[in-house]
C-alpha cells in the first residue's frame, strides 16, 4: 500500500522545518533534505553513536531526517540558484526553516519566486519564530526561549516558586511548529486540487506555543486570573491536592484526580484490591463510597482522605504494577515513563508504531514512525536518514540531468 | 491576495468529540474553512461546557468561557441517538458528511450504533477518524487516558523537571493539545488521499504516540548508547551550551514571580550578556570563558547570573539582550502574552468574536496564515443544540413539522 502524499515533492530548507518534513516524509512525500555544505545543525547536534560526533553519528540527524533524501547545495552561489531553481519548479512543496528574509536576500526565497511565478502550483511554506512579520520576527530565539516566551514555561515546574518554572526537554517548540507547518501544508494541497494553485503559508512558532496552553487562556480572557505551576500536575488559579507519587521502585506514579473512581462498581473492585495488601484502612466505611459521587473540584475531607490512603498504598507497590491493575479497574492510573521505557511495550509494537532504521556504524534501531494509522493509506519508514549529499548525484544528474563534468565544477566552486 | 475562500470550504465534519482532544482537532478544520457540526446529547454530555463560566452566577451549557474558545466556528445539534427519529437524523446527517470524528473511550461509539459497517453501509466513502488514548487497534485499548495520564506514559511527563527532583511533567494536558493537531494532519491526510481517488477509510489517533514521537532521539539513545534518559531542567545537554536556564527577574523579594531565559550559543553572545548586565567579574572569570568551562561550571555560574538580573525588569532585560543579539525571553505569563506582547498584538492573534450568550471575546488564533485562502475566525461557538433546526431542514430535508413534532418527543 502507498502512503496519502505519494507523489508529492516536497524541498526542505534550514533547521525548522526538520519535525514537519519528518511527518510529511512518513506520509509517503518525497522530501528531499537541502543542507548547506558542511551539513545542516542537527549533524552537530548530540546524541552521537558511540558519543564520538562526526558528520554521519547524530541521532538526532537519524531521528529528524528519516525517509527523506539528501542533497547539499548553496543557493546564495550562481550555480547553487540556478539549480535551486530548476528543484523548484520541480516541487510541490517549499519547507522553508530558513530565518526569514535570508533566502530573499539572495534571490531564492518565496518573493523572489513569486515575482517569476505568480500563480504557480507550489506551497511554500515558512516556519519561522515569530512568522515573517511583526516587530519581533528578527529576534534570536532557542527552544528555550520560545516556550518561555509562548506561555507553557509559566504553567510548569513545582510548587516552590523558589525554583524556576520549567521547559519540557524535548525541543517541542520545534514539534509544535512543524505540527502546524504539516497542518498548513496539507490545507493547501488539499485546496490546490481544485483551484490548481500554490500559496504560501506563514507558520509562527511563538503562536503555536502560544494557542497551546489550555486553562490559562480562558482563566485569563474570561476572569483575569493567572495559572500558577504545580509539581506535576495541572497548573490552577488556586493549589490543588498532588497526583504524583514515588513508587515502590523509585519510579513515579500519575494518579489523575488523585485516583478516585467515579463509579460505584470501580470504588469496589479498588478496596478489594487494597485490602489483598492490607492497606484499605477505613475506606470501607460507607462514607467513602458516598464520597466519590461528589463533585471532583469540592475538596471533601472525604476526598482527601481517599486519595491520602490511595497514595501510601501506591507508594508501597512497583509502578508498573500500579498502572497495569489500575487500568484493569478502569482507572486513569499511569505509570511515569522514561520514553525509552515504550520500546519493549506489547501494544506499541502490536500497533506497528516502531520503524526500523539503520545507524551508520551501528545497525538497526527503532523509532517511532507516527501517532496515526490511516487503514487505506498507511505512514511508514522506508529509508534511513541521508548521509551528507547522498542524493546529490541521483538528482542533479538523474532527475535536473547535469553531466558529471558539470557537476564536478560545481562541486569544485562550493555550490554543492 | 486572499480572495475570501477558505481552503476546505466544501468539507463537512460530523463531530461527536467532546473535552479537549476531538474538539481541537475539529477547531482546526472549522477554522480552515470546513462545516463542523457537533452532535451532542445530555447522555454524553459535553463536560467542557459545565466548565469556566463566564457568569458564574448564571450557569449556563452555553456560558463556557473553555468550550466558547475550543468550538468557535462549529455549528451544533442535539439528537438522541437511543430514540428512532434522532438515530434517523445522526444517520441521515452522516449520510451527508465527509468525515465522522469521536474521541471517545475505544468501542463506545461502535456501541452507539456506529461501528464501521454501519458508517460504510450509511455512506461507503466516509473517512471515519477516531482519537483516543491508546487507539483503537492493539492490546491496552480499554485503558483510560487523560491528559496527564498519556503524557505519564509516553515519557513526555519524565523529560520536564530538574534531574535531582520528582518530574514536573507539563501544566496542562499538552498530549490533548497535541493528539488533537495530529488528527488534524491525519484526517487530512485521509482527505487529501480521498479527493485524489474517492477512496474513505478508517484513521485510527492514539494520543500516547502523540507524545512518545516527541522521545525519539531518546529512545536512539537507548537503544544505540545504552544510556536511560535523565532530566536536565532548563539546561541544554544537545548541544551542551551554556548559559541557558531561567533566572529571577524583579522584585522576587516581593513574591512576584517574574522570570526571563536566557540562552547563550556563541562565546559572543557571552560577552554580550556580562556585558549587559555590568557582570565584568563574569567576563573576566577564565573559568568561565569558553563554553565548556561554562558548561562545567554551570550551577555556580547561573548563581552568579541570578545576583546580576534579579535587580532587572524581565522585559527590559529581554529587550536590551534581544539588541545584543543573545536570545532571551520573559517567561510569559498570559496576561504578558494578551495584554503587552506586540509580537500578538501585530499579527492580532487574540482576534475577538461573537458569541450569542457570552458576548464579544477574543480568541487563540490559528498559528500561521495562508496567503490566498486564509482561515477566518467568523463566529463563537454554538449555543446547545442551536442549528438542529436549520441543518434538519436546510441539509437533511425534514419539514418543519417534522422538526417538531421530534423536538416534541425529544429525540432531537
Amino acid at each position: 500500500m502507498s502512503g496519502p502524499l505519494d507523489g508529492i515533492r516536497i524541498l526542505e530548507i534550514g533547521d525548522r522545518a526538520e519535525a514537519a518534513g519528518l511527518l510529511l516524509a512518513a506520509a509517503g512525500a518525497d522530501v528531499i533534505r537541502v543542507e548547506p555544505t558542511e551539513g545542516s545543525r542537527g549533524r552537530r547536534v548530540g546524541p552521537f553513536v558511540a558519543d564520538k560526533p562526526g558528520q554521519e553519528r547524530s541521532l538526532h540527524h537519524a531521528y529528524f531526517n528519516a525517509n527523506k533524501r539528501g542533497i547539499t547545495l548553496d543557493p546564495s552561489t550562481g550555480d547553487g540558484l540556478t539549480i535551486w531553481r530548476r528543484l523548484l519548479e520541480r516541487a510541490d512543496v517549499v519547507l522553508d526553516g530558513t530565518a526569514p528574509g535570508s533566502l530573499d536576500k539572495v534571490n531564492a526565497g518565496h518573493e523572489s519566486f513569486k515575482a517569476m511565478h505568480d500563480g504557480g502550483k507550489l506551497v511554500w511554506c515558512c516556519i519561522t519564530p515569530f512568522g515573517l512579520t511583526g516587530p519581533w520576527k528578527d529576534w534570536a530565539v532557542t527552544d528555550l526561549t520560545q516556550i518561555a516566551l509562548g506561555g507553557p514555561m509559566m504553567s510548569t515546574g513545582y510548587d516552590d516558586h523558589e525554583i524556576p518554572p520549567i521547559r519540557p526537554d524535548g525541543e517541542h517548540s520545534i514539534w509544535m511548529g512543524g505540527e502546524f507547518g504539516a497542518i498548513g501544508v496539507l490545507a493547501a494541497l488539499y485546496e490546490r486540487e481544485t483551484s490548481g494553485l500554490g500559496q504560501l503559508v506563514d507558520v509562527s512558532i511563538h503562536e503555536s506555543i502560544s494557542c497551546t496552553v489550555e486553562g490559562a487562556f480562558p482563566n485569563w480572557e474570561y476572569a483575569s486570573r493567572l495559572v500558577q505551576r504545580q509539581t506535576g500536575r495541572h497548573s490552577s488559579p488556586a493549589r490543588t491536592a498532588p497526583w504524583q507519587y514515588m513508587a515502590s521502585d523509585g519510579n513515579y506514579i500519575n494518579l489523575m484526580g488523585g485516583g478516585i473512581p467515579r463509579a460505584r462498581g470501580n470504588w469496589t473492585d479498588l478496596i478489594k484490591w487494597l485490602e489483598e495488601f492490607g492497606a484499605a484502612e477505613d475506606l470501607a466505611e460507607d462514607k467513602y463510597q458516598q464520597a466519590i459521587h461528589s463533585d471532583p473540584m469540592q475538596a471533601t475531607q472525604e476526598r482527601a482522605r481517599i486519595s491520602e490512603v490511595l497514595g501510601k498504598f501506591v507508594q508501597s507497590r512497583p509502578a508498573e504494577e500500579v498502572y497495569r491493575r489500575g487500568q484493569g479497574l478502569h482507572l486513569p492510573y499511569s505509570v511515569i515513563r522514561r520514553p525509552e521505557q515504550n520500546l519493549d511495550d506489547p501494544h506499541w509494537i502490536a500497533r506497528g508504531f516502531f520503524g526500523e532504521v539503520d545507524i551508520p556504524d551501528f545497525g538497526k534501531a527503532r523509532i517511532p514512525i507516527a501517532p496515526y494509522m490511516l487503514e487505506a493509506t498507511p505512514n511508514s519508514v522506508r529509508r534511513r536518514a541521508p548521509l551528507l549529499g547522498e542524493h546529490n548525484f541521483e538528482v542533479f544528474n538523474g532527475e535536473l540531468g547535469l553531466d558529471t563534468n558539470q557537476l564536478v565544477a560545481i562541486a569544485g566552486a562550493g555550490s554543492i | 491576495m486572499a480572495d475570501g475562500k477558505r481552503p476546505l470550504e466544501g468539507i463537512r465534519v460530523v463531530d461527536f468529540s467532546w473535552i479537549v482532544a476531538g474538539p481541537q482537532c475539529t477547531r482546526i478544520m472549522a477554522d480552515l474553512g470546513a462545516d463542523v457540526i457537533r452532535v451532542e446529547n445530555e447522555s454524553y454530555l459535553d463536560s467542557m461546557r459545565n466548565g469556566m463560566q463566564v457568569y458564574p452566577d448564571r450557569p449556563s451549557l452555553n456560558g463556557s468561557g473553555m468550550f466558547n474558545n475550543m468550538s468557535r466556528n462549529k455549528r451544533g445539534v442535539t439528537a438522541n441517538v437511543w430514540h428512532p427519529g434522532g438515530r434517523e437524523m445522526v444517520e441521515r446527517l452522516i449520510s451527508k458528511a465527509d468525515a465522522v470524528l469521536e474521541n471517545f473511550s475505544a468501542g463506545a461509539f461502535e456501541r452507539m450504533g456506529f461501528g464501521m459497517e454501519k458508517l460504510r453501509e450509511l455512506n461507503p466513502n466516509l473517512i471515519y477518524i477516531s482519537i483516543s488514548g491508546f487507539g483503537h487497534q492493539g492490546i491496552d485499548t480499554t485503558y483510560i487516558t487523560w491528559g496527564p495520564t498519556a503524557q505519564a506514559v509516553s515519557g513526555s511527563t519524565f523529560m520536564s523537571g530538574l534531574p535531582d527532583m520528582p518530574p514536573a511533567g507539563w501544566g496542562y494536558s499538552y498530549l490533548d493539545h497535541t493528539a488533537g493537531y495530529y488528527g488534524a494532519i491525519a484526517l487530512l491526510q485521509a482527505l487529501y488521499h480521498r479527493k485524489r481517488t474517492g477512496e474513505g477509510q478508517y484513521v485510527d489517533v492514539a494520543q500516547v504516540e502523540t507524545g512518545m514521537m516527541m522521545g525519539g532521539v531518546a529512545m536512539l539513545d537507548y537503544q544505540v548508547n545504552g544510556r536511560e534518559y535523565t532530566r536536565i531542567g532548563n539546561h541544554s545537554r544537545w548541544p551542551a551550551v551554556a548559559p541557558h536556564s531561567v533566572y529571577r527577574c524583579d522584585g522576587w523579594s516581593e513574591g512576584r514571580d517574574r522570570w526571563i531565559a536566557i540562552a547563550c550559543e556563541t562565546d559572543a553572545q557571552w560577552q554580550a550578556l556580562c556585558k549587559v548586565l555590568g557582570a565584568d567579574d563574569l567576563a573576566s572569570d577564565p573559568l568561565f570563558a569558553t563554553n565548556l568551562g561554562r558548561v562545567q561550571q554551570q550551577d555556580s555560574m547561573d548563581a552568579r547570573i541570578n545576583e546580576y538580573t534579579k535587580g532587572w525588569d524581565t522585559r527590559e532585560l529581554m529587550y536590551v539582550l534581544q539588541a545584543n543579539d543573545v536570545p532571551a525571553g520573559t517567561a510569559q505569563n498570559q496576561e504578558d502574552k494578551m495584554e503587552r506582547d506586540p509580537q500578538h498584538r501585530a499579527r492580532n492573534h487574540f482576534a475577538v468574536a461573537e458569541h450569542p450568550y457570552v458576548g464579544a471575546h477574543r480568541f487563540e488564533g490559528l498559528p500561521l496564515h495562508l496567503s490566498r485562502t486564509d482561515w477566518q475566525l467568523r463566529h463563537g461557538a454554538p449555543g446547545f443544540g442551536e442549528h438542529t433546526e436549520e441543518i434538519m431542514t436546510e441539509l437533511l430535508g425534514y419539514t418543519q413539522d417534522e422538526v417538531t413534532a421530534l423536538k416534541a418527543e425529544v429525540a432531537v
